[in-house]
């Protein structure tokens, strides 16, 4: 099927006009299908960091979210150790006037600001609920242990 | 033998008195055969004894045998197809004479004689009726060259004896061949013309009895039951024998007919001693009469009586039909067999055929034929019968002989008050149509003989046994389908004035107003004005009025008609007249559309009696025609239009009274007129019949009268008959002209050019919405149907098939139209416009009401609303594009692409979301409270300027135009929309038409048009006349901008001329591609200069693909019951496979 003009255009100005801290690029083989990086953000624990994350636009995109998932290691409460990520943009409150810049631009502002109230890795909200100096220490040491390279 | 029967005549009548009353006497005894006498062995007798003797049928009598003709092959050959009911038929043409029916009329040939003498003024004797009306035949047979005409002889083999005892006859005695009188049995037998006189000196003084015919007062119809009894007497008048039945069946017709004599029969063998019962051996000698060969006519005007029961025959008709079986058995009898025959192609087994003839038109018409409703005229439905239809090939083949010679034919210029220039076919046309009008010249030349007749000759006639082979054989003619006989060749050619033109889309108009200015000139007054008595009296001043002086005839004080009357239908009654007008140089025609609730008095046009007077055109419509005519027919009704006597009478798509039996029909027949022209592309629909109502119209005799045509038409061609098709074309040959659009001329180049037509189809995809209510429809509808089929049913709930069926048709158009009507529940905003139109000022009141304390929203709002006119790239958040019509949403006054916004919401719905805003989240959004934001194209003035054309509004909104959402649109409508959004770019001031059959989805269309303030026009139905002639002119009416006409295919399909448009689009598909072919001809025809562009609209997997598999099955012709108009109820075979391919699985 035809590549939908807004997925070419969303393209196109990812390309031209890439967000700060982020890269997305579609394959080649598949131009739904985008590697993406995203720098951890200056003044969190993710901060050097380089994650990359793939991204998928379902065929009925943009009426449903894409779908994105973390392929480095994090440890961060809102997204579990497959990478999923919980964000509600991403799920109930996607708006088809969202696109893939607004989308990877909100994860790296959740990169920022974790919410441990709305967990997805159980064990890694508790941890940064518990003692949250020492959840942001392991995900100092997961981000330079898995994410810079 | 007796040729004295050209004498004795006299004789005949002198002495009947007593020869009557014998003869009554003898037949009341023999009703019931009693102990035969023995009959005696003598033959024929002398006159002379006869009368001597009269009383005393005991003396024999001493006779010379007479030498009979024998042809012992025919010996028990006279039986099968005549059977007892068969009926004796009348001639066709002119006054009748000789009919049965006409006894009521006077004088009659039921007289006694072939051949009244001058005796037959003798008065008459009492018990004999029907001597009056001798005088009259008499007179009628003087002009004939003979008085009887020997046609041959034949044997019975197998007659009975009523009597016992000897002495009534024996062999070789000359006997008399008589009807028995049903209505009087007293008097039984009178036998009234015999020749008393005698003083024929010749040796044969036989007396023929020919009498039966005048035996009866009443027709044969009327004592139908065992009235075919034929007595054989003797000479002197006793009855001592009759006719076996299946002869008699039809002698006795013959007799009640008077149109046949048995001179001179005998008496071959019998027993020595009659008894009741004993078989006689007799042989009849067949002489016809003179006045068998007089025309007759049968009316083409049906009795009263019959009015309301048109299938039934009328007498006349059975008459007909009847002369013609008895005929055709007697010409068997005596082994006749026609000399010539003019078959078009070579025709094997006569005999055979005519037997077959014989047996078809014996059959009674009616029947338990299915009938159907068909729409006729102006609307108005009749039942006809279901006859066989007739594919397109096989009108191909009937009209091809008709179009042989057509591109040979010279050409005629039209006068110089006609101002457009015809085309080379179109002066050829003008010069068929003129030489039809004048009689002069034939176009096509036929001098063939009439199809119909067979040439036969007169046998020679045996005279003491011995046959003259020198003599010269006398032919004469017969026509077996109608029993009518001449002396005179029979040409094929009739003198009708007029004929059919059946030019498909080749200017029919223009060719009949070149017709209208060439043949101006009055016809005089004919002295014997035999055209119509009816209404007479009272016509003469009417007749008054529209009489024009013709050019140097100004003396004459009468002139003949000269006006013209137009009859055509309702929607194309304005286009006559300004196609009138505009082929016309000024005040040389003066048209009148005669139509609508003032009409005025006929009697009121005043001819102003100079040689410069324009001619006069009366236009009107079959409606109007058809309510005239049932106000004449009320008692001392009286309608001018049918008083008028025309010069000429145009009927335009004249398939419009294809059925003899409505009141369009009937209404027609009923105008009196010169010169008769029926214009339609179809002359014959889909049925043969088709043609007959054209031809009763024109007044083609004989095939005007129905049974005629019924039984030389319509009969054979049910049983395959090629002669039907050849006696069609022979018809059509001489009466119509048909050239068709992709004709060439002599030189190879088509006759006529058109510009290309473009046609492409449009498969568009549902959206989802749409295709769950129509798969919803079509599941219900295909299960139903199902199960019908399964159990046999189909056939009984046609109707109910149909109905589905239409509902889905109407599915695959929009939704609302299979909407039930609690779908309502959208509430409307209250006091919006007709196309949505939102004031500015009325959509901020509402946003400052809701706004924050900030008012940051009113401020955006009014940022937005001023950024309209200029933002016209704005970027649709959902598309990312270029908004296609920018849909605010009035909560917060984001927008989007209205596609865009329209899917998200319809997705949402579906995952049972709220429906909010993309942008902002904010909700609820209704749909239809979304508001269109409308920009002028380049290249039109506002558009708000110029529907509404409030100068107010157009300064102060700049120009753009809001509108509220509050129209569900449909895939259909979206593609008509966006198509003619295109197009407007392309051409600002474009014309395109759109065709629908649905008027409920045209006012949808008509809707989606205001909404993007497009001038539409509409044509349908049920708009009078003067609205749908406004329609057109208006939408032909030059002015710069673009125009749509919305036409019901069923109203605006056929006649239009709507050239000026060039771009069509068909909303649905009809069930025949040909009905599609003629309405997209509405705008490709002559005078068209662009490209035509035809786009239909069809939605991908749904019914209308397989409608357009039908369509192009080859059997699929047009089947009325698809119109949904269908009563009956009953699917025939070719539905039931439609239905098939419908709910087909593929």
């Amino acid at each position: 099927m035809a590549l939908p003009k807004r997925i070419m255009k969303e393209t196109e100005r990812l390309v031209a006009d890439p967000a700060p801290g982020i890269t997305a690029a579609p394959h080649g083989d598949n131009l739904r299908y985008f590697d993406v990086t995203i720098q951890g953000p200056d003044g969190s624990p993710f901060q050097q960091g380089v994650f990359r994350l793939e991204l998928f636009l379902p065929e009925e995109y943009p009426m449903s979210p894409p779908k994105v998932r973390f392929l480095t290691k994090i440890y961060h409460p809102n997204i579990d150790k497959l990478g999923r990520i919980c964000l509600d943009i991403l799920k109930d409150k996607w708006s088809p006037a969202l696109q893939i810049r607004t989308v990877l631009l909100s994860i790296q502002a959740l990169l920022s600001a974790p919410n441990p109230d709305d967990p997805l890795a159980t064990d890694v909200a508790k941890h940064y609920k518990e003692d949250e100096k020492d959840a942001q220490r392991v995900s100092r040491e997961w981000t330079e242990k898995y994410a810079s390279n | 033998m007796t040729q004295d029967q050209l004498c004795d005549r006299g004789l005949f009548f002198a002495a009947s008195d007593d020869e009557d009353d014998n003869a009554n006497a003898t037949t009341a005894q023999s009703v019931r055969p009693a102990s035969p006498p023995s009959s005696s062995p003598y033959s024929s007798h002398q006159k002379r004894l006869f009368f001597a003797d009269s009383d005393d049928d005991d003396i024999p009598r001493f006779q010379t045998p007479r030498p009979t003709v024998i042809d012992v092959s025919l010996v028990g050959n006279n039986d099968d197809d005549s059977g007892s009911d068969l009926e004796i038929p009348s001639f066709e043409e002119v006054p009748r004479a000789s009919s049965v029916s006409s006894l009521s009329s006077g004088p009659s040939l039921r007289t006694s004689s072939p051949v009244p003498g001058p005796s037959g003024a003798e008065p008459p004797v009492k018990k004999r009726r029907l001597s009056p009306p001798k005088v009259q035949a008499h007179t009628e047979q003087l002009e004939a060259p003979f008085r009887t005409a020997y046609l041959g002889s034949f044997i019975v083999g197998n007659a009975w004896s009523t009597v016992r005892g000897k002495g009534y006859i024996k062999p070789g005695d000359i006997i008399r061949i008589e009807r028995d009188d049903p209505d009087d049995s007293r008097s039984g037998l009178s036998v009234p013309a015999k020749g008393k006189k005698k003083a024929l000196p010749g040796k044969g003084k036989t007396k023929q009895l020919t009498l039966g015919a005048m035996l009866k007062s009443q027709p044969p119809k009327a004592t139908k039951k065992a009235d075919t009894v034929v007595l054989l007497t003797n000479d002197r008048g006793f009855e001592f024998g009759r006719l076996p039945q299946h002869v008699s069946s039809w002698v006795s017709k013959l007799l009640d007919l008077g149109i046949i004599d048995f001179k001179g029969s005998t008496v071959v063998d019998c027993p020595a001693t009659l008894h009741s019962g004993a078989d006689l051996i007799v042989s009849l000698s067949v002489y016809v009469r003179a006045s068998a060969f007089k025309p007759a006519s049968i009316s083409a005007e049906e009795p009263p009586k019959n009015m309301f029961n048109q299938e039934q025959e009328t007498q006349d008709e059975r008459t007909l039909r009847e002369r013609k079986t008895t005929l055709l058995s007697l010409f068997e009898a005596v082994n006749l067999r026609p000399r010539r025959e003019s078959r078009v192609q070579g025709d094997r087994n006569t005999e055979k055929k005519s037997d077959d003839t014989v047996k078809q038109l014996t059959q009674h018409p009616g029947g338990t034929k299915q009938k159907k409703t068909e729409i006729v005229g102006d609307g108005e439905e009749v039942e006809v019968e279901e006859g066989e239809e007739l594919s397109d090939n096989e009108l191909d083949v009937i009209y091809k002989k008709a179009q042989q010679n057509d591109l040979s034919m010279a050409e005629m210029d039209p006068p110089d008050t006609f101002t457009l220039t015809l085309r080379a076919y179109q002066k050829q046309a003008l010069m068929w149509m003129h030489s039809k009008e004048s009689g002069e010249i034939s176009a096509r030349e036929a001098v063939s003989m009439h199809p119909l007749w067979s040439e036969y000759a007169f046998p020679p006639e045996p005279r003491d046994g011995i046959i003259d082979l020198t003599e010269d054989e006398k032919a004469f003619y017969f026509n077996p389908y109608s029993g009518e006989l001449s002396l005179d060749f029979p040409k094929a050619e009739r003198k009708l004035k007029g004929g059919i033109l059946a030019d498909v889309g080749m200017g029919k108009t223009i060719m009949l107003s070149a017709l209208i200015h060439t043949n101006r000139d009055p016809e005089s007054i004919l002295p014997d004005d035999t055209s119509r008595d009816l209404a007479r009296a009272r016509q003469l001043k009417l007749d008054n009025a529209f009489r024009s002086i013709a050019l140097g005839q100004t003396k004459k004080p009468t002139k003949g008609p000269s006006a013209t009357l137009i009859v055509a239908p309702t929607s194309l009654l304005s286009q006559w007249y300004d196609e009138l007008q505009r082929s016309s140089a000024p005040g040389t025609l003066q048209a009148t559309i005669w139509h609508g609730q003032n009409r005025l008095d006929l009697d009121s046009i005043e001819d102003d009696s100079n040689n410069d007077a324009p001619i006069t055109v009366i236009i009107t419509s079959y409606g109007v025609l058809a309510s005239e005519h049932s106000k004449l027919l009320k008692s001392g009704g009286q309608s001018s239009i049918f008083q008028v006597e025309w010069l000429r009478v145009i009927l335009d798509e004249a398939h419009h009274c294809k059925s003899r039996t409505s009141k369009t029909a009937r209404a027609v027949y009923a105008l009196r007129a010169r010169r008769r022209w029926a214009v339609t592309g179809t002359p014959i629909v889909n049925k043969l019949e088709d043609l007959h109502s054209l031809l009763q119209f024109l007044e083609y005799t004989p095939w005007s009268s129905y049974s005629f045509f019924r039984s030389f038409i319509t009969l054979p061609f049910l049983a395959r008959d090629p002669k039907a098709i050849e006696i069609v074309q022979v018809i059509l040959e001489s009466i119509l002209l048909r050239r068709e659009k992709n004709m060439r001329d002599h030189s190879g180049k088509r006759i006529v050019e058109l510009p290309a037509k473009e046609v492409t189809v449009d498969t568009l995809q549902f959206t989802s919405a749409e295709q769950k209510i129509y798969d919803s429809i079509y599941n219900a509808a295909k299960r139903n149907f199902d199960q019908l089929n399964a159990k046999g049913l189909v056939g009984k709930n046609y109707t109910h098939i149909l109905a589905m069926l239409m509902r889905l048709r109407r599915a695959v158009l929009h939704p609302d139209l299979v909407a039930d009507t609690s779908d309502e529940s959208e509430t409307k905003p209250s006091g919006h416009s007709k196309d949505g139109a939102i004031d500015v000022d009325v959509l901020m009141n509402d946003i400052s009401e809701h706004d924050l304390p900030s008012g940051s929203k009113v401020a955006y709002a009014e940022s937005v609303l001023a950024n309209l006119d200029t933002s016209d790239d704005a970027e649709c958040p959902i598309c990312l594009d270029v908004m296609q019509v920018p849909s605010i949403i009035p909560t917060c006054m984001h927008q989007c692409c209205k596609e865009c916004i329209i899917s998200y919401l319809a997705i949402c719905t579906e995952r049972g979301e709220e429906l909010r805003c993309p942008t902002c989240s904010q909700g609820p959004v209704k749909e239809q409270d979304l508001i269109e934001v409308l920009r002028p194209r380049p290249g039109q003035g506002s558009p708000y300027q110029e529907l509404t054309g409030d100068e107010k509004e157009e300064t102060s909104t700049s120009e753009v135009f809001l509108r509220r959402n509050d129209f569900r649109s449909s895939t259909k409508l979206d593609a008509l929309v966006q198509n003619l959004r295109r197009l407007q770019d392309q051409d600002p001031y474009f014309r395109a038409v759109v065709f629908s059959q649905f008027t409920s989805f045209l006012s949808l269309i008509s809707v989606a048009l205001d909404r993007e303030r497009l001038s539409w026009y509409r044509f349908d139905g049920s708009m009078d006349i003067k609205k749908r002639s406004a329609a057109i002119s208006e939408f032909k009416q030059n002015e710069r901008k673009p125009k749509v006409l919305i036409v019901s295919l069923k109203a605006g399909g056929v006649g239009l001329n709507l050239t000026s448009a060039n771009h069509v689009f068909m909303m649905d598909c009809w069930w025949n591609a040909a009905t599609e072919n003629q309405a997209i001809d509405r705008v490709h025809r002559i005078g068209q200069e662009k490209t035509v562009y035809v786009k239909h609209f069809i939605i991908d997997r749904t019914i209308e693909g397989r409608i357009l598999q039908i369509q192009k099955r080859k059997t699929a012709i047009v089947k009325e019951a698809f119109r949904g108009s269908d009563k009956s109820g009953k699917a025939d075979p070719e539905s039931l496979e439609n239905l098939k391919v419908i709910f087909g699985d593929d």
